[in-house]
């Protein structure tokens, strides 16, 4: 039977709060010497990271292996060796870990990699101020970092993406500060990152926007932390006291004078244990200062090194890797001597029950109100407890609590009870992630399943996402890829044949494995694009034939060089964006004439990218889209274009040469015999406006006017004989004719002239729209003198509409039009008209 | 019409949620300005400008940082903040203008960050064309995905103007993947749509990605309700412009159809003379006194030009009441309304005790915002009648009505020629004559050329791409008949079938006195005696038996029976089932999909043909845009349903026949400067 839990407690506070040292794993000095060593710790029971520490001397004699290059080991918590990877560039700065479990590596130039745990790596830069300049100092956080350039401004990365690095405020520093952190954005009040910087006796917050001066007397500071949520940092002076505030610096929360710890040598680290405690460690001894200054001491027998977690701190000794903590409430109130909360009677009397003990009953019985928490408190408490034989326990307690229950619903248990399965599962010292019940359900399952993958645990990942009723995507996909790598072509056969028998199995047997396990969303691309980074083309378009997503295969089609298919693919999927990327892509790398054979070969399957690339080119590159209806032969859309061209011109001479051409263009297809017969009208136009244009002098334009319009401007500018010839030398409809030149005249009030006009002939459009239009335009006096020309029977109306009342009037006595004159009866504007109306229409029988 | 129509169906269940939709936008735009740290300067695209104004309002934006905001035209941007935020649509001219503002700033050395929201979604063109100015670097690309924004309560839209333009005469299919997207943004805020139908060869691409994308979209492990049939769709209905073409080139009857013809609504907002949009000075409640409106000198047209606009958004409680009347029939309802608003006011003289007083105070706000809006109406009003009593207005009208008659098309042509000559507006002309060409299945070839010639002249010879455009393969609405025989099969087979359609789907209603309450109780109220196509086709899947005969003349007689069923009981969705023939006829692919969810399908397939107690909706999205007359019809279509079904209008723009072709000629007038916020 192991320990009882409360073996490992401790008490804070005059045994008020209570605090435990879980042992993780025994390491049996599996690791190297920490004294000797920059190391850097991943949270949530991750791995650590370690490269020998240049400015330490060691004794030459030791086996180690070789100090001329830089090396970076990774170990597990349980200290098992995950990998070993040389350095071969520039001096490295800083590393770090990201959020998803990726060793992050800074070098002096502002180069960073970014490793995962096969060592396989992505390259990024800080951008070439910060390769120019240099990069001194960096902290890597879970998802970014802050890096401090030779000139010592500070830049911030976002996300592992090779994004763009933004510049900080300038906090104008003199030299490099004592020390500095930053809080991660998803933990500032802002969301955005803040950088600390111990500055002489102060400390400056730096964010995007300003540097503020927090005018601190007690700096400078050889260690400052921020705790887990972002709200209290830990501060270290020279002197040796540990102060805690809040981080907006408005509360000071506690001081502790370390130097009231005997102990040997210098402080190593100061790092937060959860969100309340803090420990400090020496060469052996961690220290953890609780929020009144009290302490625990615990002693290792050689250097540590600890991590932050959320709930705790995992401290990584010689031969232990242990978890601190504050002791959960629910383990607490169970666990505590002579707790009498109601778990811990339920625990009690489930231990009555199965000694047979008739205590049970009555225990039970004594918390009969507060039976369900108590349930729920003893579930609660099992996920805290690292040992199977408590969890056990503490769950069969809580069943046998539930069987008192009316209504109870399970989900809980039956969720925990699972739960732990796979936390004991990964907890196993060769998986070695000593994962929390809480860091687990911060961190999602989906994040554990993909720490497992990317420790190349594939079927551990796969049975517990089945047993957790997570889709095995993510897992099938990560197993691919490494089956790809793994899986060399076999030698069996000769030549080609026999490579592409290889390519087959695999193929097969990933599609197969695939079409097994439910794995219908993965993508096939991703996996394409790993087996043709692994050289292996034949598989590549293989698995890319059984991708669906079009905007997944199309990128990798084109760096293999299958254009056609590419585009084909591409308008397929509807995504203009797609077709536009291909389109471009092949612009740039193929010479014109086959880009454009390439388009004009698709026929119809390809019509949609040629429309698209007409869009494009119309916009963008006019040069290019003349090229190519030139070599598809497309008049119509040559004119066109040369047309809209013409419009764009201001030079009159250019003008008329290119709808010229355009002309030309129509003239080419035997069927546009109508445009362009339009077009030579429209050239015959534009010269004879440069002509009148001449002739009436610099105020007037008629260049680019329509035909109606020139008629119009002619009349305008009292160039009546010329109106009358373009009348005629372009066909000009009488009806159309006299419309424009009722307009022109009336708008130049020469109504004389309009009389005249009137005259001249019997007007094709009758008298009627004079009438209307000088109604319309405010002429009413002038248009009366119209109306006795319209036809009779619409006179009395259209004098009503000139205002002419009496006129009206005696137009529908004339007419006999009673029912007329009634109508207008109503209409009329005042008593006098309506009575003279009265009067008629008594006349009228 | 009747009051009756006008009540709203009567069951309990609440309306589909589409607020959600603007909250979802307002949240992504504050999120996206919030990734901004401190103080920034927007500029903002013209065209988004006006969507952006109908999910937020400037004092939101000033709240979350934007200190100043800019259009984005070509010229020098001078900014004091050092963040500079453009938000614009991916088109090619707007990133040479950015391009031009960093490398101005560059020059001037001033040192600024530079955000660029893209709508609806990233696009590589522009980073390519940012790569080939060579200033990609400076740049942060990200997109704000503004999909689907309400527009009334029933309405949906993309708020993309030039959808058909694009479609069908650039053959550009952007916005037919966004709009596959905005739907399933649709669908997983509100589920599957249970059975997805579609009418018109782009209708069927969209409809087609739409069901091959939601596979791929559906990829994340949590459940969600793209792996569900929803409960408040029963079904989409998908319909491209090109399967109607004759409606939108039709005159808008309605209130709202006709302000929008004529005075022109943008984003729900239209301009009006400042004194028209701004309450009297000290309200005076009792000088209401007269029930017919008092004849003010009616303002003319010249005159609303010259006066100081102001933008008025169409929202007020009046407008939602008469926005779907036949513009004949307003007046009587305004007149209706200021009767009822004199009696409540005249119940102040009544009010004697102190409760009653009290009463009437708490009513007198309502009251007071109610005569501000009647008045705004009144005066709108009084502005459309000129404009409908105007020769050309009552000419292109009756040419409209001769030709969906098919009666006398060579008149009818010589008409539009007539009307030409009186210097007619360019678009009412090409409306005609496209309506001609489509009602009666072509011009004959010597008239054609001739009227062809006649608008050339009349309008500039720059026109003649935009006759080209009409009659090319892609969109074939002006064609001579017989056709040439050179003419590719594609477009003979996109030959429309107007006179067997117009017998078939009764588009039709006989505008006799005597037939005037069968014309009101017919969708074709909206055009006076003509059945919207489309909305016909709508009718085809969701309300069969409108198509055949008037459901109100049915429902008449079944309340003379005794019978107080009342309105129908909506039928399920059958698809396109009874009218196949018919729609094989209408040039088109013609689509009929059953989705199914991830689990459970046949169980959801069993509840769709059940009658339900519950109302569900029916997406009808226009792809290419639809008119405000086509949303009246709908929503009277709705409104026959008491039990069952609502509509849910979804388009990628509102437009009208000029809007149309303005966009197709490229005549666009480039006045949208102050559009919106």
């Amino acid at each position: 039977m192991p320990d009882h839990p409360t073996a490992s407690w401790e008490a804070m506070q005059g045994s008020s709060v209570f605090y435990r040292r879980q042992q993780l794993f025994t390491l049996d000095s599996k690791l190297p010497n920490f004294g000797e060593y920059i190391v850097a710790g991943c949270r949530y029971g991750g791995p650590i990271a370690m490269m020998r520490d240049s400015t330490k001397i060691i004794a030459l004699n030791r086996a180690t292996p070789s100090f001329a290059k830089s090396q970076i080991q990774v170990f597990s918590s349980a200290g098992e060796g995950l990998l070993l990877f040389s350095w071969d560039q520039a001096k490295i700065i800083r590393f770090g870990w990201t959020y998803d479990e990726r060793l992050v590596v800074l070098n002096e130039e502002g180069v960073y990699r970014v490793y995962d745990l096969q060592g396989d790596y992505q390259q990024h830069s800080l951008g070439n101020e910060a390769s120019e300049l240099g990069v001194i100092d960096a902290r890597i956080h879970e998802n970014g970092m802050v890096a401090v350039t030779g000139s010592l401004t500070l830049l911030e990365v976002k996300g592992w993406d090779g994004g763009r690095p933004m510049t900080l405020a300038n906090p104008k520093l003199s030299e490099p500060p004592n020390s500095w952190a930053v809080i991660p954005p998803d933990i500032t009040v802002s969301r955005h990152v803040e950088v600390l910087l111990s500055v002489d006796n102060t400390v400056y917050t730096v964010d995007t926007l300003e540097s503020i001066d927090q005018r601190l007397s007690q700096g400078p500071f050889t260690h400052i932390c921020p705790s887990p949520n972002g709200k209290s940092l830990a501060l270290l002076t020279f002197s040796g006291t540990l102060l805690v505030v809040s981080t907006d610096f408005q509360r000071r929360m506690a001081e502790f004078d370390t130097s009231s710890v005997t102990a040997e040598g210098q402080i190593q680290q100061v790092e937060w244990c959860g969100n309340d405690a803090i420990t400090v460690t020496w060469d052996s001894l961690v220290v953890l200062v609780g929020p009144f200054a009290d302490t625990l001491q615990y002693f290792y027998t050689g250097n540590t090194f600890a991590i932050t977690e959320p709930d705790g701190v995992r401290i990584i000794g010689p031969d232990v890797c242990d978890l601190i903590q504050k002791v959960p409430a629910p383990n607490l109130s169970i666990f505590r001597p002579g707790s009498t909360s109601p778990a811990a009677i339920l625990y009690d009397a489930w231990e009555s029950f199965s000694q047979r003990s008739l205590k049970a009953d009555e225990s039970i019985r004594s918390i009969r109100p507060e039976l369900a928490s108590a349930v729920d408190g003893c579930i609660e408490a099992a996920g805290q407890e690292w040992e199977p034989y408590w969890q056990r326990r503490l769950l069969s307690a809580a069943k046998f609590g539930r069987g008192f229950l009316d209504f109870y619903n399970p989900t809980d248990f039956v969720n925990m009870g699972q739960t732990l399965k796979v936390l004991n599962a990964v907890r196993y010292y060769q998986i070695g992630i000593p994962l929390t019940y809480s860091q687990y359900t911060y961190t999602s399952p989906s994040h554990l399943i993909s720490r497992l993958t990317s420790r190349n645990m594939h079927l551990l990942a796969l049975r517990i996402s089945t047993y957790l009723s997570l889709k095995p995507d993510v897992v099938l996909k990560h197993w691919a890829s490494a089956k790809i790598l793994r899986s060399r072509p076999t030698n069996t056969g000769t030549g080609t044949d026999a490579e592409l028998d290889g390519d087959e199995e695999v193929c097969k047997l990933i599609v197969d494995k695939f079409k097994e396990l439910g794995g219908a969303d993965v993508s096939y691309a991703e996996i394409a694009k790993r087996a043709w980074e692994a050289g292996r083309v034949g598989l590549a378009t293989k698995l890319l034939d059984h991708e669906r997503r079009a905007s997944d295969q199309v990128p990798l089609l084109l760096s293999m060089k299958e254009d056609r298919l590419a585009l084909e693919k591409a308008v397929g999927s509807g995504d203009t964006d797609l077709v536009y990327q291909v389109l471009l892509h092949l612009h740039q790398h193929l010479t014109l004439g086959n880009f454009f054979r390439l388009i004009e070969d698709g026929g119809e399957k390809l019509a949609p990218a040629s429309r698209l690339l007409q869009v494009y080119a119309r916009e963008q590159n006019r040069d290019m889209l003349r090229d190519f209806y030139y070599s598809d032969d497309r008049r119509v859309e040559s004119a066109v274009l040369a047309l809209d061209e013409a419009s764009r011109m201001s030079d009159p001479a250019s003008r008329i040469a290119t709808v010229k051409s355009a002309q030309k263009f129509f003239s080419e297809d035997k069927d546009r015999g109508f445009e362009a017969k339009m077009m030579d009208e429209s050239v015959r136009l534009l010269t004879l406006q440069q002509q009148l244009e001449t002739e009436a002098g610099e105020n007037t334009t008629f260049f680019g006017l329509s035909v109606n319009e020139t008629i119009r401007a002619c009349i305008l500018n009292g160039m009546i004989k010329k109106a009358d010839k373009i009348k005629a030398d372009f066909k000009v409809p009488d009806k159309r004719f006299w419309h424009i030149k009722l307009y022109a005249l009336t708008e130049i009030r020469d109504f004389e002239g309009l009389d005249g006009f009137a005259k001249s002939k019997k007007s094709p459009i009758g008298y009627e729209p004079f009438v209307r239009h000088l109604v319309e335009k405010g002429h009413t006096k002038e248009a009366v003198a119209y109306v006795a020309r319209c036809d009779p029977p619409k006179r009395a109306d259209l004098y009503a509409e000139c205002e002419e009342w009496r006129m009206a009037g005696k137009e529908c006595k004339e007419r006999g039009d009673k029912r007329k004159l009634e109508e207008l009866r109503k209409k009329c504007p005042n008593s006098m008209v309506a009575r003279e109306y009265d009067q008629i229409l008594s006349t009228m029988k | 019409m009747s009051t009756e129509d006008q009540t709203k169906p009567q069951d309990n269940d609440p309306p589909l949620d589409i607020n959600l939709l603007k909250e979802i936008a307002r949240k992504s735009l504050i999120d996206a300005l919030n990734s901004v740290n401190g103080a920034k300067t927007l500029v903002l695209d013209p065209t988004i400008a006006g969507p952006l104004g109908l999910v937020t309002e400037v004092s939101l934006l000033k709240h979350h940082g934007v200190d100043k905001m800019f259009w984005l035209e070509p010229g020098p941007l001078t900014s004091s903040t050092t963040n500079i935020v453009y938000l614009c649509r991916p088109m090619i001219k707007y990133v040479k203008i950015i391009a031009d503002h960093i490398k101005r700033h560059a020059k001037e050395s001033s040192k600024h960050n530079y955000t660029l929201f893209l709508v609806p979604r990233l696009s590589s063109l522009v980073s390519k064309l940012l790569e080939e100015e060579g200033v990609l670097g400076d740049v942060t690309i990200s997109a704000y995905n503004l999909q689907f924004i309400p527009i009334a309560e029933d309405v949906v839209s993309l708020e993309c103007e030039s959808a058909f333009k694009e479609i069908w005469v650039d053959g550009d299919e952007t916005i037919v993947y966004d709009s596959a997207q905005a739907l399933i943004s649709l669908q997983r805020l509100f589920g599957l749509f249970p059975r997805i139908l579609a009418k018109g060869d782009h209708a069927a691409r969209l409809v087609k990605l739409l069901t091959t994308y939601l596979p791929q979209a559906r990829t994340s492990s949590a459940p969600d309700t793209l792996s569900e049939i929803s409960d408040e769709f029963d079904s989409l209905i998908v319909i491209d412009r090109r399967v109607d073409m004759i409606t939108p080139l039709l005159t808008q009857l309605t209130y709202e159809g006709l302000v929008d013809e004529l005075i022109g609504i943008k984003n729900c907002h239209v301009e009006l003379p400042a004194s028209l949009v701004t309450p009297p000075s000290g309200p005076a409640p009792s000088t209401s006194n007269a029930p017919p409106p008092p004849p003010p000198p009616p303002t003319s047209v010249a005159n609303l030009r010259k006066e100081s606009k102001k933008k008025y958004h169409l929202t007020d409680q009046l407008f939602m009441d008469l926005r779907d009347l036949n513009f004949s029939s307003v007046g009587k309802r305004l007149n209706q309304i200021a009767r009822r608003l004199d009696e409540d006011y005249k119940t102040s003289l009544q009010a004697k005790t102190i409760p009653q007083l009290r009463d009437f105070v708490g009513k007198l706000g309502g009251l007071q915002s109610e005569h501000q809006a009647l008045r705004l109406h009144t005066g709108l009003s009084e502005l459309l009648i000129p404009m409908t009593r105007t020769e050309q207005f009552n000419k292109s009208l009756e040419i409209q009505q001769n030709l969906l008659a098919s009666y006398n098309v060579p008149e009818q042509v010589a008409a539009i020629e007539d009307l030409i000559s009186t210097g007619t507006d360019m678009q009412i002309i090409v409306r005609l004559l496209c309506l001609a060409s489509l009602t009666a299945g072509g011009i004959k070839i010597k008239a054609l050329e001739n009227i062809k010639r006649e608008i050339l002249q009349a309008y500039g010879y720059n026109l003649l791409p935009l006759l080209l455009s009409l009659a090319s393969p892609s969109l074939a609405v002006l064609l001579p008949n017989p056709l040439p025989p050179s003419t590719p099969q594609a477009v003979q087979a996109l030959k429309y079938p107007f006179p067997s359609l117009s017998k078939s789907l009764r588009l039709l209603i006989d505008d006799s006195p005597e037939a005037l309450e069968e014309v009101e109780n017919d969708i074709s109220f909206v055009y006076s005696g003509y059945a919207p196509i489309s909305i016909r086709l709508v009718q085809c899947v969701a309300q069969k038996g409108g198509v055949l005969s008037n459901p109100a003349e049915k429902e008449k007689s079944q309340l003379s029976n005794g019978s107080d069923r009342g309105k129908f009981q909506a039928h399920p969705i059958v698809g396109w089932k009874g009218f196949e023939d018919i729609l094989a006829t209408i040039p088109g692919e013609t689509l009929d999909i059953v989705q199914r969810g991830a689990e459970g399908a046949t169980s959801s397939i069993r509840n769709l043909t059940r009658p339900r107690e519950k109302s569900t909706t029916t997406v009808v999205f226009f792809l290419g845009g639809c008119t405000y007359t086509e949303i009246a019809a709908l929503r009277w279509v709705g409104r026959q349903n008491r039990v069952g079904r609502r509509f849910l209008i979804a388009t990628t723009g509102i437009i009208t026949g000029t809007s149309l072709v303005d966009s197709i000629a490229g005549t666009r007038k480039t006045t949208q400067g102050d559009a919106g916020i």
